[in-house]
C-alpha cells in the first residue's frame, strides 16, 4: 500500500516553510512576481514551483476567514497524467509517488490536458523543455525519510504514513470534533481517491478545490470507453470481411 | 520570556498582542497548536487580521496605540467582576501595601500621577511612597480593603476604564472587549492559567514599557505568573535578541543587567551603594544584596590581575554616562545629525538606515561622520548610504569600510533564545571568503588598538591596555591558533582566582564557579556575567548538553541546553504555589515541597514555603519573589518614569484631539520631546489629527523576510514570495480613495514617503473611535533601495516612521504614527 498524506488545513500557519523547502530540496529557480494584492505567490503553480500556499480571504459576519492551502500534485491512485502518456514517462509507484522519467518524455503535454488538477507544468522557456510537478520526495521516500515540505512544517499540518491509515486519520478528527471540519475529506474518493488527502473547516469550494471532480478513477472513463474497442473492431472487422466476400461473390458472379 | 517556548503548550488561554507570532515566531506556533488541540483557547487582539488572528478562537481589532486603554480595561472587568486570584494578590504582590495618602492619580489631577514637573517632563517619585513605621517597614492592609491600599488605588484608577469608555478609544466593538476579558478573566480560577506573548506590537510605542506592565499587572491579579502555561513571554525579534541584551546590548547596562555606572559614582564603594537595594522586610531575599559581589567578579573578569582592592578592582576604568546623560539610538543618531558628536560608527550586524525609526534623519546623519565600518554579511543599504536615493555621492565626506562577517552557521558559540536558553552551536561550515566571526574582528581589533596605544600613548590608556585579553589557545608546539571561543564562554561563568573554601567547599585557583552563589566581593572571584555564572562548569559546557528527558512531563527538559538563572526553566516559581507550597494548580506543577526539599524545576530559591503544615509562620521562608526589595511584585511600581500605573496617553501621532482619558495630556507626559518650540528640527517634525495625515499606520515585518531584509532579500526564494513592499487597507478606504489590488500608492507622513503596491483587504477595517471613523493601514519594513537591484522592493517603511521613544527606555514609536495614501 502507498504513502499518503494528510492535510490538516486547520493548523496550516500560511508560513510557506514549505514552498521554500521543496524550492531547497528540488534546486528550483524563480520566476519574477509582483504584489498584486494577494500572499499568493507565485500566482500559479509552474515549472519551478512544485508547490505553494494558496491564500484565500473571504468576508462573513464578524472578522474574515483568511485560509492558506497547501498546493501541490495530488498523486492520483490512479493517474490521469500516467494513462494519457504514450510512452510511459509518468507512472503510479507502489510507494505512492507520481513519477516522472525525463528520458522517456516525448513532451506530448497529453498529461498537462489529462490531469484533472491542473498540476503538471511545461518550461516553456526552455530550449530543452521537461514536464515539472511535485515529485512526492519520492527519493527521499525511497530512503525513508518524509519528503521536504512535510519535514519542515511547524505546527504538523501534514501527518504522512500509509494512505489507509491517513485516510483513517481523516476519518477520526473529523469524528472526534464534530462541527469542527467539515464533512468531507478531499482527495479519499476524487478522481478515484489521492495520496494527499486534505481536510478542512472552511468550505472546500470557497478555497479552490475543485468540487466538480468525478469520484471514480478517471482512467476508468477512457477504459470504458476503449475497452468497448474490441467490438467495434469486430464488428469493423467482420463487416469489412462480410463486404469483401459479398464484393467478390458479385465480381465473381460478373465475371462468370 | 519568564517562561519559555515549549510551555506554551500548558495554557490554557493564549492572547497574542503586540505580536504576530504566527508570521513572525512561526516555530512558536509548535506549541500554541498543541495548546488548541487540549482545548486552548488562543486570543488574537491585533489592529490587522493577520496569520495568528486566522487561528485563533476569539479575534479582536483595536486602533495602533490604544493598548493600554484595552487591557486597563481588563483590569477593571477583573476587579469589578471579582475574578482576581485573591490569595495569590495578598501573598505575592504589594496589592496589600499602603501608599501615602496624599498620593493623587490621572483620575483627580487631569492626566498625571502627583510629583509631576512639567518643565522637567519628569516625576518626582518621592510623591509615590509607600507608608512605613519607624523600622522603614511599608504599612500593608492583608484584608486590601484600606483606600489607601494598593489594589483600591488599582480599583480607582482602572474603574475609569469602563467598557463604554474603552470601545470608543479602541475602536474595538463592545462586546468583544467583553468577549476577551471574559475569556481571559476565567483563568483567575487557580486550576486555570493564561499566558500571553508579545513583541514590538507592544515595545514599540512611547508607552511601551507601561504596555507591558499592564500585563504584567493582570498576569499578577490572575495569579499566572510563575506558573506552567503562565508569565509574561517577550518574543525576541532576533534568535540571540535576548543573549544581547544579557549580555548589555543597551547603553545603561552591564553585563547582567547591572548598572552602567555615572559619572557622579566616583569609587566602586558609591556605586555599589548606589545600586545595591536594601530592605527591612524580614521575609524577604532582596536577591540584588548580592549586587557587590557581581560587580566585582565582572571587574575581575575584565581586569584580571590588574584589578585590585587597592584600585578599586578597575573601577575607574569602565566607562561612564555623565549624570542625566541619554545614550539610547535615537539620542545616537540626533546627536550625529546635530552636535556633530561622532566621528565614526561601527554598524555592526545592523541596517539603521532602513530599521531605524525616521530612516531619513539617520541617512542624513551618516553623512556627519568622518568614517563607517560596516560589519555585515552582505553589504547594505548602510554600507552604500552615499548613493543612496537623492544623495549627491560627491557631497559626501564620509569614509565606509566593509567588514565581511561569518554567519551563524560558520562559527561556534551560543545563542540565547527568548525563553533564556543559552544554546550551544557547532561550526558547520567555514565562512565564505575573508569574512570571519565577530569575535576574531573584536579580538584583532583590539590587538591593533592596544598595540597603539602601547606604542604611541594616549590621555587614558588604562581602559584599554589594563584588559585582560587573551582568548587565543596554542596547539602542541606552543603556536597560537584562531581565538578559543570556549574560552570566552568560560570568563563569562567565571573563575576561582585562589584557592577558596565557599559553603563549607574548597575550589581551587583556576577551577570554573560552580553557580552565582558562589561569587564573593574581594575579588577571588571572576565573572562575566553573574546571570551566566553556570553555564560553563567543571562538569562541562551545560549549554552543549542535549538530553531530551522530561522528567516533570511539562515539558522542561532540564538537561538540553542551560538556562539562565541556574537553569531555572519558569522563574518566579516559587509563586506558583500557596503558602504551604502546594501547587496552585496540582495538574501542572512547576515545584512543590516535598516536606523537606523542593521537587520539580529550581526553584526561586530554596528557602521553604511560607507556613508550615501545622499553620504557623515558617521564620526561615523568604518572599517568592526575590529580585524584588520587599520579595513580592509590583503591580504598584512606584520605579518607571511615567507612573506607578499604566494610564493611556495617544501616541505622538494620533487621529484624535485630545486624549479621551485625559485632555490636558494627549501623549505620555515625560516622553523626551524631539520637536520642540526651541528645536524645530525639520528631520523631528510630526502633524498630529491633521487633515494631510488622515490615516493611523503601523509597520510590522513579514514571515518571509528577516528584520530590513538583508538576509533574505538576497534570496531569490524569499523575493519571489514577496517581492516588494505593500500597503495593506480596507476595502473600504480602498472604495474611498478609489484604489484596488495591485495600485502603486505613495504613502507620506510628516517626514517621509514611499511607494507601494496597494492590498486592499476585509483584515483591515476601519474603527469607529471617539464617533468618528478611523482608517488604518498598515506596511512592512523589510524592505530598502539597495536590493533586490532592479530596484522594483521599493524602500524603508522606516523612512515614515517618528523619532520619538519610549519614557522609559527610549524604544522608538514606530507602531502608531500618522499618514496620507494617494493612487499614484
Amino acid at each position: 500500500m502507498g504513502k499518503g498524506v494528510l492535510v490538516d488545513l486547520t493548523k496550516c500557519i500560511g508560513c510557506r516553510g514549505c514552498q521554500i523547502a521543496c524550492k531547497e530540496w528540488n534546486e528550483r529557480s524563480v520566476k519574477k512576481t509582483a504584489m498584486l494584492g494577494t500572499y499568493t505567490n507565485p500566482p500559479a503553480l509552474n515549472s519551478e514551483c512544485y508547490t505553494h500556499i494558496r491564500f484565500y480571504e473571504h468576508e462573513q459576519d464578524g472578522p474574515p476567514v483568511w485560509s492558506f492551502v497547501k498546493y501541490q500534485c495530488l498523486h492520483c491512485e490512479h493517474p490521469a497524467c500516467a494513462a494519457s502518456c504514450p510512452v510511459k514517462a509518468l507512472a503510479k509507484t507502489r510507494n505512492g509517488p507520481v513519477t516522472y522519467d525525463y528520458d522517456r518524455c516525448i513532451g506530448c503535454r497529453y498529461c498537462m490536458v489529462a490531469c484533472p488538477f491542473h498540476v503538471p507544468k511545461y518550461e516553456w522557456e526552455s530550449t530543452r523543455p521537461w514536464v515539472q510537478k511535485c515529485t512526492f520526495c519520492s527519493e527521499r521516500i525511497k530512503d525513508d525519510m518524509v519528503p521536504a515540505c512535510i519535514k519542515t512544517c511547524p505546527t504538523g499540518t501534514m501527518v504522512y504514513g500509509e494512505r489507509k491509515e491517513m485516510l483513517a486519520e481523516g476519518q477520526r478528527r473529523i469524528a472526534d470534533a464534530p462541527g469542527k471540519y467539515v464533512n468531507h475529506i478531499y482527495g479519499e474518493k476524487e478522481a478515484g481517491g489521492t495520496s494527499w488527502m486534505y481536510i478542512s473547516a472552511v468550505p472546500l469550494e470557497k478555497t479552490g478545490f475543485n468540487m466538480h471532480i468525478a469520484s471514480m478513477p478517471l482512467p476508468d472513463l477512457t477504459w470504458a470507453y476503449i475497452a468497448k474497442i474490441p467490438a467495434v473492431a469486430g464488428i469493423v472487422i467482420a463487416g469489412g470481411a462480410l463486404s469483401w466476400v459479398i464484393t467478390r461473390r458479385n465480381n465473381q458472379g460478373k465475371g462468370e | 520570556m519568564t517562561n519559555h517556548w515549549i510551555d506554551l503548550r500548558n495554557s490554557d488561554v493564549i492572547l497574542i498582542m503586540g505580536s504576530n507570532a504566527a508570521e513572525n515566531h512561526p516555530i512558536s506556533f509548535k506549541w500554541v497548536t498543541e495548546a488548541q488541540e487540549k482545548g486552548a483557547t488562543l486570543i488574537s487582539v491585533d489592529p490587522r487580521f493577520t496569520r495568528t488572528s486566522s487561528k485563533a478562537d476569539i479575534y479582536a481589532a483595536l486602533r495602533s496605540g490604544s493598548d493600554i486603554a484595552f487591557i486597563g480595561g481588563m483590569i477593571n472587568y477583573i476587579l469589578k467582576n471579582d475574578l482576581y486570584h485573591k490569595d495569590y494578590v495578598r501573598l505575592y504582590t504589594n496589592g496589600s501595601f499602603l501608599v501615602n495618602e496624599d498620593f493623587k492619580m490621572p483620575g483627580e489631577l487631569g492626566g498625571i500621577f502627583s510629583g509631576y514637573d512639567s518643565d522637567k517632563r519628569k516625576y518626582d517619585k518621592s510623591a509615590w511612597a509607600f507608608q512605613k513605621d519607624e523600622e522603614e517597614v511599608v504599612l500593608k492592609d492583608p484584608s486590601m480593603t484600606d483606600p489607601h491600599c494598593v489594589l483600591q488605588l488599582l480599583n480607582k484608577h482602572y474603574s475609569r476604564y469602563d467598557l463604554e469608555t474603552v470601545s470608543s478609544i479602541t475602536g474595538t466593538p463592545r462586546e468583544m472587549l467583553e468577549k476577551v476579558y471574559k475569556t481571559y478573566g476565567s483563568t483567575g480560577n487557580p486550576d486555570k492559567v493564561a499566558t500571553i506573548m508579545y513583541a514590538m506590537g507592544w515595545t514599540q510605542h512611547t508607552v511601551g514599557t507601561q504596555n507591558i506592565r499592564a500585563m504584567a499587572i493582570v498576569q499578577l491579579l490572575l495569579g499566572n505568573i510563575g506558573r506552567a502555561g503562565g508569565g509574561v513571554n517577550a518574543l525576541r525579534g532576533e534568535s540571540n535578541v535576548q543573549g544581547s541584551t544579557d549580555h548589555c546590548l543597551l547603553f545603561h547596562i552591564l553585563p547582567g543587567y547591572l548598572k552602567t555606572p555615572k559619572a557622579s559614582q566616583p569609587t566602586l564603594q558609591a556605586y555599589n551603594d548606589k545600586y545595591t537595594p536594601k530592605t527591612s522586610e524580614p521575609r524577604s531575599a532582596n536577591w540584588w544584596a548580592n549586587y557587590p559581589k557581581y560587580s566585582v567578579s565582572l571587574l575581575k573578569a575584565h581586569y584580571g590581575a590588574n584589578a585590585t582592592p587597592a584600585n578599586d578592582f578597575g573601577y575607574s576604568w569602565l566607562p561612564k554616562l555623565d549624570d542625566g546623560q541619554n545614550a539610547s539610538w535615537l539620542m545616537i543618531f540626533d546627536e550625529m545629525l546635530n552636535e556633530g558628536k561622532f566621528k565614526g560608527l561601527f554598524a555592526w550586524g545592523q541596517n539603521p538606515t532602513c530599521s531605524g525609526s525616521n530612516a531619513g534623519k539617520v541617512r542624513k546623519a551618516l553623512a556627519k561622520l568622518e568614517w563607517m565600518v560596516n560589519v555585515n554579511l552582505f553589504g547594505n543599504e548602510t554600507g552604500s548610504f552615499w548613493k543612496g536615493p537623492g544623495i549627491n555621492s560627491a557631497d559626501i565626506k564620509t569614509e565606509v569600510f566593509f567588514l565581511p562577517c561569518a554567519a551563524s552557521v560558520e562559527k561556534e558559540g551560543s545563542i540565547t533564545n527568548s525563553g533564556r536558553w543559552a544554546q550551544w552551536r557547532y561550526k558547520a561550515v567555514e565562512p565564505a571568503g575573508q569574512a570571519m566571526p565577530d569575535s576574531e574582528i573584536v579580538n584583532a581589533l583590539y590587538n591593533r588598538v592596544k598595540k597603539l596605544y602601547d606604542k604611541n600613548g594616549g590621555t587614558v590608556p588604562d581602559p584599554v591596555v589594563k584588559l585582560a585579553w587573551d582568548y587565543r589557545s596554542k596547539d602542541a608546539d606552543g603556536k597560537v591558533t584562531e581565538m578559543d571561543i570556549h574560552l570566552v564562554a568560560k570568563e563569562i561563568n567565571g573563575y576561582f582566582l585562589e584557592d577558596r573554601e565557599v559553603k563549607g567547599k574548597l575550589f581551587k585557583k583556576g577551577t570554573l564557579v560552580p553557580s552565582f552563589a558562589f561569587l564573593q566581593t574581594d575579588g577571588s572571584t571572576s565573572s562575566g556575567n553573574w546571570l551566566y555564572c553556570n553555564s560553563y562548569t567543571e562538569k562541562g559546557n551545560m549549554m552543549a548538553r542535549r538530553s531530551q528527558k522530561d522528567p516533570t512531563g511539562t515539558g522542561l527538559y532540564p538537561e538540553w541546553s542551560w538556562c539562565w538563572p541556574v537553569n531555572r526553566r519558569i522563574i518566579y516559581n516559587r509563586a506558583s504555589v500557596d503558602e504551604y507550597g502546594r501547587p496552585w494548580d496540582p495538574k501542572r506543577p512547576v515545584i512543590k515541597w516535598n516536606g523537606s526539599k523542593w521537587v520539580g524545576d529550581v526553584p526561586d530559591g530554596g528557602w521553604p514555603p511560607l507556613m508550615n503544615l501545622d499553620g504557623t509562620p515558617n521564620p526561615a521562608s523568604k518572599r517568592a519573589f526575590i529580585m524584588k526589595p520587599a520579595g513580592v511584585a509590583h503591580i504598584f511600581g512606584p520605579g518607571r518614569a511615567d507612573g506607578p500605573f499604566p494610564e493611556h496617553y495617544e501616541p505622538l501621532e494620533c487621529p484624535i484631539q485630545e486624549n479621551p482619558l485625559s485632555p490636558s495630556h494627549r501623549i505620555n507626559p515625560t516622553a523626551k520631546l524631539f520637536y520642540t518650540k526651541e528645536k524645530e528640527g525639520e528631520e523631528d517634525v510630526f502633524y498630529s489629527c491633521d487633515l494631510r495625515y488622515p490615516y493611523v499606520a503601523t509597520t510590522y515585518r513579514v514571515t518571509e523576510h528577516w528584520q530590513t531584509g538583508v538576509l533574505t532579500r538576497h534570496l531569490p526564494w524569499q523575493l519571489e514570495m514577496m517581492p516588494e513592499l505593500f500597503l495593506e487597507m480596507s476595502k473600504e478606504l480602498g472604495a474611498e480613495k478609489g484604489i484596488v489590488n495591485g495600485d502603486k500608492v505613495k504613502v507620506s507622513s510628516a517626514r517621509g514617503e514611499v511607494v507601494a503596491k496597494a492590498v486592499v483587504t476585509s483584515r483591515f477595517r476601519p474603527f469607529k473611535v471617539m464617533g468618528s471613523t478611523v482608517h488604518q493601514v498598515g506596511l512592512p519594513w523589510c524592505f530598502g533601495w539597495q536590493y533586490p537591484e532592479d530596484g522594483s522592493g521599493g524602500d524603508s517603511a522606516n523612512l515614515l516612521t517618528p523619532t520619538i521613544g519610549d519614557a522609559n527606555t527610549m524604544i522608538p514609536e514606530t507602531k502608531a504614527f500618522m499618514v496620507n495614501v494617494e493612487k499614484i
